[in-house]
């Protein structure tokens, strides 16, 4: 299977979120009731039932306001944490090399939460399921494009082979010169969600600056999970031999008690 | 069962917080490894399923945090400290145990590797428990906090479960007559004799050693 990726153009997007309600609409994921905080970006941060948001910021200066916009989901990483941290593998990579869910595995343990670089995995505590993005596993299977690709009107977003899209990204990044660049790629093993900002990583809210699998989780699943059987294990063979070469410690045989040897038997 | 002259090294109290405190560790052993390892995750099974695994382990830990605060307030005045110059004299020999020592220095009634275990399953469980509890609750603390929690309970895991085989190995075969203390509670002279000579003598002197077959000075003297 041919490795694809998601690219977002920060250029070419227009804050439609065609994206975002063709995700809900996809993944049947009605909206709930929000408030109104000010700002176009509803709701503020990705949710159990919302896996993709359109993020808004406006930027004014001393004569006209400028529109970020970013196309916020999980970036589906090569070498992905919550995969890592998952206990049941309900989080996997993909044939694809995308990070799939298995929502029957699923124990509700919010390991994932808590390990995900981008805090991407929102836990829905009615279902007692945590859910993200899945890249629309049920549709790249049957060789089509992630719903949000689909739906994007201005080609802003993108699905296709990696290397090709990644090529597609240093060419516009070229074009667009100035603080333009690609965001993705260079994380986490490579990320099958690639953006091309146009300006530098700290302007966007809510964007993480030069993310990596935290060492926590490497700590733990990579260090201390072996560690914990070879020291178990290296305890017993320790007192196995201890018993062959040094042997118990009984109780002395010349102590006023019937049967010492026996101790309490 | 006890014979004549048998001497009482623990009471029912202390047996049942010791069989707390160890069944619900080694349950948290078994269900924490079933979701440590994904080999292991059929261990769920047993159960209903990983939903309900987690369920034990959770509630298993707060037995095992109850277990925990008993054992401390009941353990503390033999096996929470030091006492000097025996103590550190004991362990320059390790007790005896690595290599041949002639004479053994006289120890009361936990000797001090006892006393670092029971100082460890202390401060690990402590560790265990509270990080334990905000992996369960993780609700309005920061990230970066609740990601830290989970390498420490692995991390105490590491330490609890090499010292768990320790222990184990040294309470049966390694120190034959001490699993009765834990059992029945009656065990023989000649084996407090060798494992707390100085608790022996202590209570000898004190007349509140408890002999099977026998009434206590203090009793008799009623
Ligand atoms: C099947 C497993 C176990 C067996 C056979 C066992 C056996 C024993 C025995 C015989 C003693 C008394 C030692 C003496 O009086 O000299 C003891 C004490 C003790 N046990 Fe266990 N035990 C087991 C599991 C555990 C576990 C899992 C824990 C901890 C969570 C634990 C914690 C303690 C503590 C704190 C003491 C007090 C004295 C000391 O520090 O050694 N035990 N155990």
């Amino acid at each position: 299977m041919s490795e694809n990726i998601k690219l977002f153009d920060t250029s070419r997007c227009t804050g439609c979120r065609g994206c975002q309600l063709a995700c809900k609409q996809w993944n049947n994921l009605p909206a709930k009731q929000t408030v109104n905080w000010g700002s176009y970006q509803n709701p503020p941060t990705l949710q159990s039932n919302t896996y993709l948001i359109m993020r808004f910021q406006e930027k004014a200066d001393a004569n006209s306001v400028k529109w970020f916009f970013r196309h916020e989901a999980c970036m589906h990483c090569t070498d992905a944490a919550c995969v890592k941290a998952c206990p049941t593998g309900a989080l996997y990579y993909s044939e694809f090399k995308t990070v799939g869910k298995n929502i029957e595995k699923c124990i509700g343990c919010k390991d994932c939460v808590a390990a995900c670089p981008f805090e991407v995995p929102k836990y829905d505590s009615g279902a007692n399921k945590v859910l993200k993005c899945d890249m629309c596993e049920s549709r790249i299977a049957n060789k089509l494009e992630p719903a949000c690709v689909k739906a994007c009107p201005t080609g802003a977003l993108k699905w296709g082979e990696k290397e090709t899209m990644l090529k597609i990204a240093n060419e516009r990044v070229k074009e667009l010169g100035g603080d333009a660049h690609v965001y993705g790629p260079q994380y986490v093993g490579g990320t099958h969600l690639a953006y091309i900002l146009q300006e530098k990583d700290a302007v966007y809210a809510g964007l993480k600056i030069d993310p990596k699998v935290p060492l926590s989780v490497i700590a733990w699943k990579d260090w201390l999970k072996p560690l914990s059987l070879i020291a178990g294990g290296g305890v017993v063979v320790g007192s196995l031999l201890h018993y062959i070469l040094h042997g118990p410690k009984r109780p002395d045989a010349d102590v006023g008690q019937d049967n010492p040897a026996e101790g309490g038997k | 069962m006890p014979e004549k002259g048998m001497i009482k090294v623990t009471d029912g109290f202390e047996r049942i917080v010791h069989w707390m405190l160890a069944g619900s560790c080694i349950l948290l052993f078994i269900t924490g490894l079933g979701m440590m390892y994904r080999e292991l995750n059929f261990i769920g099974n047993l159960m209903g399923g990983l939903v309900a695994l987690k369920y034990v382990h959770n509630f298993t830990g707060l037995l095992f945090i109850v277990s925990l605060v008993l054992a401390a307030r009941m353990w503390w005045h033999e096996a929470g400290k030091f006492s000097m110059p025996e103590d550190l004299e004991w362990m320059m020999c390790a007790g005896g145990y690595l290599w041949h020592v002639e004479k053994v220095p006289e120890i009361g009634k936990y000797n001090p590797g006892q006393k670092m275990f029971f100082l460890t399953v202390i401060g690990c469980g402590a560790l265990m428990g509270v990080t334990g509890l905000v992996m369960w609750f993780p609700v309005g603390l920061s990230l970066g906090f609740v990601r830290w929690m989970y390498p420490l309970h692995a991390l105490g895991f590491v330490v609890f479960f090499a010292f768990f085989f320790v222990h184990l190995y040294l309470g049966t075969i390694g120190n034959p007559g001490t699993v009765m203390a834990m059992i029945d509670g009656w065990a023989t002279k000649a084996w407090a004799k060798k494992q707390h000579p100085k608790w022996l003598k202590e209570m000898e002197e004190s007349g509140k050693l408890e002999v099977y077959g026998e009434e206590t000075k203090e009793a008799a003297s009623h």
